[in-house]
């Protein structure tokens, strides 16, 4: 070896492909993927302030210090030069030319050939699980982590084979750059690499003292392990210190601030069989072709030299089967297992896989198995093979390229800048915000602008418990959650003071309902098509924030460490570096010594891989005929029914229509009318959730079935069924139509003179805060009634109240609950039994329902439907007897409209029924009831409410249904009202002084008399939600 | 005894020595204010000068009511000069110093009084708005200042000016406490008053404070009807008169106004409308079997109206019912209206099923060109005997045993 050697022409191959393709395409996805963005924002935290670990602008405050800073303090500093994206796609590339480099190296050091590590570096930089690593899920940290580790596992090699010092420092320097990019990765990689590593660094050294591999026996390994036990000692003791030490405020800050939070359902945790898109991702696609070469690696890695990276594949290849089988459970444990996300065990194993499919690539190319094949099959078989073989490999690189294009795992890319120019108007940037609907852009946000938001997307750093207790990753995404989610953001949207929160940008119409009933209003549509809603009576953030300050020392060893080891490891590696690529010095690396000479492909091995491509391919083709069985939609009723309501869900109409019997007669423009006539909260804001299908009657050709479906809207869960009649026309299933609403209106072009207001806001443009006159005087609120009261095992306030000014106003009511001995028990606001905006005089009942946050107790189990309507009561523990009541007008001027008329009404075995009309100009999206009730003596006993859900056009009715509530215990606690103020002054003198002559319980005359064990009459007042004003 | 004299004289002693040692190191250094001016007007250069004493540079001690500071002496040939910052000088306020000589605090003070002219008048009215009627009030607050931004002393004269439609009226009130105030009652009237003050022939900006209408008193209501007849489709107009306050103004815009309908079985329903102009209009369809409703609106808490009564004749007086395919379909019609007219689309009919007493089922569905037809499935209504009654307009017409099959 004494020649210099020749360039590797396949690591250079591999590098050209690998940069110009994956450098290509990332800028075209990694903004999409799910991580990325994040990384950008802490990136962006970085930039800003180096050695302040506490981020303001996430959660209520959160600490950067949750996940090791490499990554991110590189794009962080990289964006000093071209900006946060250019940090991010350069820090990109650099992750992409690490992973090929330390593939190759990886495959070097484990196959001792060139050649075939050449071939790894080629196959691995298109690898289906780099793909969709880097272009999928964006887990730069975690590329960065492995590759990293890759190079050191060579330099592990020598230290431990050779002993030699240099090698000693540059292994440790290697592993402190893993550990400060990613935490997970030294830690498993410890176990899963390492480990195996330091086996056949022995098993080597061993076999060096023998003449065969055969005579290594156990005898001989023990022997060789003593005496290789110091050099291994020291670097394991060593290679502790340095995961300790060089991300130490991230281990303080695990321990202070432990992981105590309701686990985050995750893909990668479910039974792959069942829930097929997750075993596609995170199954399918990382093991791509390699699943076919399977018992080629097991039976490589089982040899005596890979003995323990043979064991340590198989325990990797377990555990990133996720939930599939009950092993990964039990390996790790249940805390474990919900915490890891489990993934990345298999983009280890795939990646241990690496240097054994190169190899295979080599044997078959060039080497034995291409001699093997030939001499058995032919050449033309080996030739067919080979190009399946690609073919198949194109199609994996292909379809996780388009993954992302086809199912995108993103909202469509949001302008960010009408909204960045929005907070930094006006002051808007003095309140949190939220976004709804953004997908992870939200980050990106984050990272443009200093307003802070409640949300965040960092889920193992938030702190309030309305977010911890619940398996939410953001409120951003809470529809995606089920109702568990909804029901966290309606905390939010109820009791927005808490948090400061007066603006949510919605790039989602299925949140309007919710923000609307929580009092929340338009402000206006942003030119990027975002609706800025906007909450009246929320005070500004205080201008100091509480935060979780560290030591100093930490903040330094944080800001300066990473980098660092970043610079130590490349001054210590460089040399060698420069010698390896441009072949200075001949090296001869003693792992090059154990070169297999593939000289007999094992025909066992040959035969095994082609029955277990064989099953394989068996079960994919089996998937797939599932697959297209189950969705055929007219191959049987079920199907039909299933598809037609997929398609109606997806808003599919001409799918749906298709589904439609064609001898109905209806054709595609009228479906369309029918279909898009109906507005209201089950046809524009649900999404469904279950369909079970009963069929009452069934021949060949009709059926007829009650479709029981279960929808997830806004407000509250819905369940409704369906009759449908199917027929069968030329061995298809159709469904028949149903009847559309014949009501017609009488009028057809109509007029209504309404009243309108404006509020000009500041009336002179100033940046200075805004002058003394132009603001409005709050709105006079009278609390005509209050009371506390008990029903069933439930707190309430309920009550009525007035708008004695002149102007409109918007309502917030907060009530307290207090002891007998005035301790504070609860305090809550009132959500959506009330009107929140009341014209002058108008009148509305509320109550206000005293939510806990819901399942703070680990022992509650958390309920699998959960319905948004349904709260957690507060547990009080103590007897509330009193209360306090504030009430605050705010004038506005927008969701006025008042047109709604309760047309008929009657009511009989405890249900009242009657219709509802529309009288004005605008269509009603949703209806609502607020119904109150009272006893003989005609005071107030309960408040209720009830969605309709169907929606009301101008000049029509609707018909509803509503259940009079049967409460087990129902009493009035206190009807004290001393402790009821409105504006912050006391409610009384309002009173007095407004309306000094109110004729008390004026209306009820006109109350409706009603039988039933508590209450003796009814009022029905009527709210409504506009979706689309005029 | 002899310990008393003892004490006597030990005290004796002891007081004796004080008292010469105070004599000799209270040797008093004389110093004095040279400046006699007591009074300054406030942006005057003041300078304090005391009498010198050799080999000291005492400071002096200042406070005001802006603050306090330490100021060193410019030392001349005769006397210390202490130049009082611009800070200070600059405010209206007493001063009092000290000079901080170690053994003879020297103390005094003087006064700086506000140019007696005016800047700029602050003012402040609120609440913005108050109702008409005389016993809701606003209050104008005037703050007259000079141009170093000193209030005015006590009892200067600001005259405080309003206008309401054609009246003017001018008040003079005296500072106090820096600043002057006049509380403005409301004015019967509804609209707006303008106010503006002066003070030293200088003017405010204007500002106005709106007088609302005080809460509103009863009022009378009417409808109006295209027709009278019952057809569940024409929509019936309620309106109100001008609805006013008790001091005649026109309540405000906006103002809702619930009107509650009674009807024959004694059943409230509800609509409401807004006023503009004082009138507020609302709307309710009619009901499509004959009524009579009882109609009455509120303010809620301040107003009613009268009671009015309307009635509704019915429309349908009679209609067919044919059953065919096995009494499975049954179809209603033709439905007239009150000129044999088929009745406008939308008119809803109800279908019970009755096996003997007991509900079987019930369906609903609405008219169109004058019929209406109902399918009755096998698995809605399993074959049977039934009694079916149709329910359309009022008008219930029971077919008994008809058998399903």
């Amino acid at each position: 070896m004494g020649a210099l050697e020749k360039s590797n022409k396949y690591l250079i191959a591999a590098l050209l492909i690998g940069v110009a393709f994956n450098g290509a395409s990332v800028f075209f996805t990694i903004e999409n993927t799910y991580d990325a963005l994040i990384h950008l924002f802490f990136a962006d935290h970085y930039a800003n302030s180096w050695f302040e670990p506490w981020n303001y602008e996430w959660y209520t405050g959160f600490t950067v210090m949750s996940y090791p800073p490499l990554v991110h303090q590189s794009i962080g500093l990289f964006s000093y030069i071209g900006g946060l994206k250019f940090g991010l796609f350069t820090v990109a590339f650099i992750a992409i030319i690490l992973f090929i480099t330390g593939v190759y190296r990886f495959a070097k050091l484990m196959t001792s050939n060139r050649t075939a590590a050449g071939y790894a570096a080629i196959l691995a930089a298109l690898s289906s699980s780099f793909l969709e690593t880097l272009h999928i899920f964006g887990q730069l940290p975690s590329i960065v982590g492995i590759s990293v580790l890759m190079h050191a596992l060579p330099e592990i090699y020598l230290w431990l084979k050779t002993g030699r010092y240099r090698y000693f420092f540059t292994c440790l320097s290697l592993i402190s750059v893993t550990v400060t990019s990613h935490h997970v990765t030294p830690i498993f990689g410890m176990v899963f690499f390492i480990f195996p590593l330091i086996g056949m660094v022995i098993m080597d050294a061993s076999r060096e003292q023998v003449n065969s591999m055969k005579e290594v026996t156990f005898k001989v390994f023990l022997r060789t392990f003593f005496k290789l036990f110091k050099r291994i000692v020291m670097f394991g003791f060593s290679s502790l210190i340095i995961i300790v030490t060089c991300i130490l405020p991230y281990w303080i800050n695990s321990k202070k601030n432990p992981i105590t939070q309701v686990p985050i359902p995750h893909g990668s945790r479910d039974n792959f069989l069942e829930v097929t898109s997750s075993g596609l991702v995170f199954f399918l696609i990382p093991w791509g072709v390699l699943l076919l070469i399977l018992p080629y690696i097991f039976y490589r890695y089982y040899s005596k030299r890979y003995l323990f990276f043979g064991l340590s594949i198989t325990i990797l290849t377990i555990l990133g089967t996720g939930g599939t089988t009950p092993i990964p459970i039990k390996v790790l444990g249940e805390t474990a297992f919900n915490i890891l996300t489990l993934d990345r065990f298999t983009l280890w194993a795939s990646i241990m896989s690496l240097p054994l499919l190169g190899e295979f690539a080599y044997r078959f190319v060039e080497g034995d198995y291409k001699t093997y094949l030939q001499n058995r099959f032919g050449a033309i078989y080996h030739r067919l093979l080979g190009g399946f073989l690609a073919v198949l490999y194109l199609f994996m690189i292909v379809f996780t390229m388009s993954l992302g294009y086809f199912r995108p795992s993103q909202p469509q890319k949001i302008k960010m800048l009408p909204i960045v120019n929005f907070l930094n108007q006006d002051q808007h940037d003095h309140w949190r915000f939220l976004t709804l609907g953004f997908g992870d852009q939200m980050a990106w946000l984050s990272a443009q602008t200093n307003a802070l938001t409640v949300d965040g997307n960092y889920h193992s750093a938030r702190r309030l418990p309305e977010l911890t207790t619940r398996a939410i990753e953001r409120l951003e995404n809470s529809k995606f959650r089920g109702v568990e989610g909804i029901g966290s953001l309606q905390q939010f949207l109820t009791t927005p003071e808490k948090y400061n929160l007066k603006y949510i940008f919605s790039n989602d119409k299925f949140y309007d309902p919710i923000l609307y009933f929580c009092g929340w209003q338009r402000l206006r549509q942003l030119e990027n098509g975002i609706m800025v809603w906007e909450k009246l009576n929320v005070p500004p953030l205080s201008s100091i924030l509480p935060k979780d300050d560290v030591a100093t020392w930490q903040k330094i060893l944080w800001g300066i460490m990473p980098v660092t080891t970043v610079i130590i490891a490349f001054l210590l590696n460089v040399q060698m570096l420069l010698y390896r690529s441009l072949k200075m010095k001949p090296s001869f690396a003693s792992y090059l010594k154990f070169q297999n000479n593939y000289t007999k492909f094992s025909k066992g091995v040959s035969i095994s891989i082609h029955l277990w491509s064989l099953v394989v391919m068996a079960c994919v083709a089996y998937g797939m005929y599932i697959f297209y069985m189950k969705n055929v939609s007219q191959i049987s009723p079920e199907n039909a029914i299933k598809a037609y309501y997929d398609h109606l869900d997806f808003k599919r109409f001409e799918d749906a229509h298709a589904l439609i019997d064609p001898k109905s007669d209806i054709d595609i423009a009228q479906y369309m009318l029918e279909v898009s006539v109906t507005d209201g909260l089950l046809s524009s804001y649900a999404k469904m959730d279950a369909i079970k299908t009963e069929f009452i009657a069934r021949d060949d050709s009709t059926a007829t079935a009650i479709v029981h479906t279960k929808w997830i809207t806004p407000l509250e869960r819905v369940n409704k069924d369906f009759h449908k009649q199917l027929v069968k026309r030329k061995g298809k299933w159709y469904l028949l139509p149903d009847e559309v609403n014949a009501d017609l209106p009488p009028d057809q072009l109509y007029s209504d003179n309404v009243t309108s207001y404006f509020n000009q806001g500041r009336r002179r443009i100033t940046t200075e805060q805004t002058y003394h006159e132009d603001i409005l005087k709050q709105p006079v609120l009278e609390i005509i009634t209050a009371k506390l009261v008990k029903y069933d095992n439930h707190y309430a306030i309920i009550g009525e109240i007035q708008n004695v000014d002149d102007v409109p106003a918007d309502v917030v009511i907060k009530g307290t609950l207090y002891n007998n001995d005035n301790r504070e028990l609860a305090t809550f606001n009132a959500k959506d039994v009330l009107k929140h905006k009341l014209m002058p005089k108008e009148v509305t009942s509320f109550r206000i329902n005293f939510e806990g946050i819901a399942w703070t107790n680990v022992e509650d189990t958390i309920p699998k439907s959960f319905n948004p309507d349904e709260f957690t009561p507060i547990e009080l523990e103590e007897q509330p007897t009193k209360f306090n009541l504030q009430a605050a007008g705010n004038v506005s001027s927008s969701d006025l409209y008042k047109d709604i008329v309760l047309s008929k009404l009657a009511i009989n075995d405890s249900v009242i029924t009657g219709n509802l009309f529309n009288s004005g100009l605008e269509e009603i999206t949703i209806p609502q009831l607020v119904i109150s009730y009272y006893n003989s003596e005609k005071e107030l006993l309960f408040v209720d409410q009830k969605y309709i859900k169907e929606g009301i056009r101008q000049e029509r009715k609707q018909p509803f249904e509503y259940p009079i509530p049967q409460p087990e215990i129902m009493q009035i606690i206190s009807s004290d009202m001393d402790n009821c103020y409105v504006n912050g002054l006391p409610n009384e003198d309002i009173s007095n002084k407004m309306v000094p002559n109110r004729i008390p319980k004026h209306s009820y005359n006109m109350l409706q008399p009603l039988e039933h064990p508590y209450f003796s009459f009814v009022k029905m007042e009527l709210n409504n939600y506009i979706g689309n004003p005029n | 005894m002899r310990n008393k004299l003892t004490y006597i004289l030990m005290s004796l002693v002891i007081a004796t020595a004080v008292s010469v040692t105070t004599m000799y190191t209270a040797a008093p250094i004389s110093v004095s204010l040279l400046t006699t001016e007591k009074t300054y007007t406030a942006g005057d250069r003041i300078t304090l000068s005391f009498s010198k004493v050799p080999n000291k540079k005492p400071k002096l001690y200042i406070a005001s009511s802006y603050g306090t500071t330490l100021l060193d002496p410019e030392v001349t040939e005769t006397a210390f000069l202490y130049h009082v910052p611009s800070l200070i000088s600059n405010k209206a306020s007493t001063v009092n110093w000290k000079l901080m000589l170690k053994d003879n605090f020297l103390t005094g003070n003087f006064t700086i009084t506000p140019i007696l002219e005016v800047k700029s008048m602050e003012s402040y009215l609120g609440p913005p708005s108050i109702n008409a009627g005389g016993d809701d009030y606003t209050m104008l607050t005037v703050l007259p200042t000079d141009s170093l931004d000193n209030v005015l002393p006590d009892s200067t004269k600001v005259a405080i000016k309003r206008q309401f439609k054609r009246t003017f009226k001018t008040d003079t009130v005296l500072t106090h406490n820096l600043y002057s105030y006049k509380l403005i009652y409301s004015t019967k009237q509804a609209g707006r008053i303008f106010t503006a003050s002066n003070c030293l022939g200088i003017d405010s900006k204007e500002k106005d404070v709106n007088v609302m209408p005080d809460t509103p008193v009863n009022f009378k209501i009417d409808v109006n009807r295209l027709h009278d007849y019952a057809d569940g489709n024409q929509i019936a107009e309620m309106y109100t008169s001008q609805i006013k306050d008790g001091h005649n103004n026109i309540v405000s815009d906006g103002t809702y106004v619930t009107f509650y309908i009674t009807n024959k079985k004694g059943y409230v329903l509800k609509t409401s409308g807004n006023t503009i102009n004082g009138k507020a209009t609302a709307r309710i369809i009619h009901p499509d079997y004959a009524e009579h409703w009882q109609i009455k609106a509120y303010v809620e808490g301040m107003a009613e109206s009268n009671t009015i009564s309307i009635d509704f004749e019915q429309v349908v007086a009679d209609f067919e019912t044919q059953f065919s395919k096995n009494n499975r379909e049954v179809t209603i019609g033709p439905i007239k209206s009150y000129m044999d007219q088929m009745i406008p689309d939308g008119l809803i009919i109800e279908l019970k099923i009755y096996d003997n007493q007991t509900l079987v089922n019930t369906f609903t569905t609405a008219t169109r060109d004058g019929y209406a037809a109902f399918t009755l499935k096998q698995v809605d209504v399993p074959n049977n005997t039934y009694n079916i009654t149709v329910e359309l307009a009022g008008i219930n017409k029971t077919y008994t045993s008809k058998t399903l099959w």
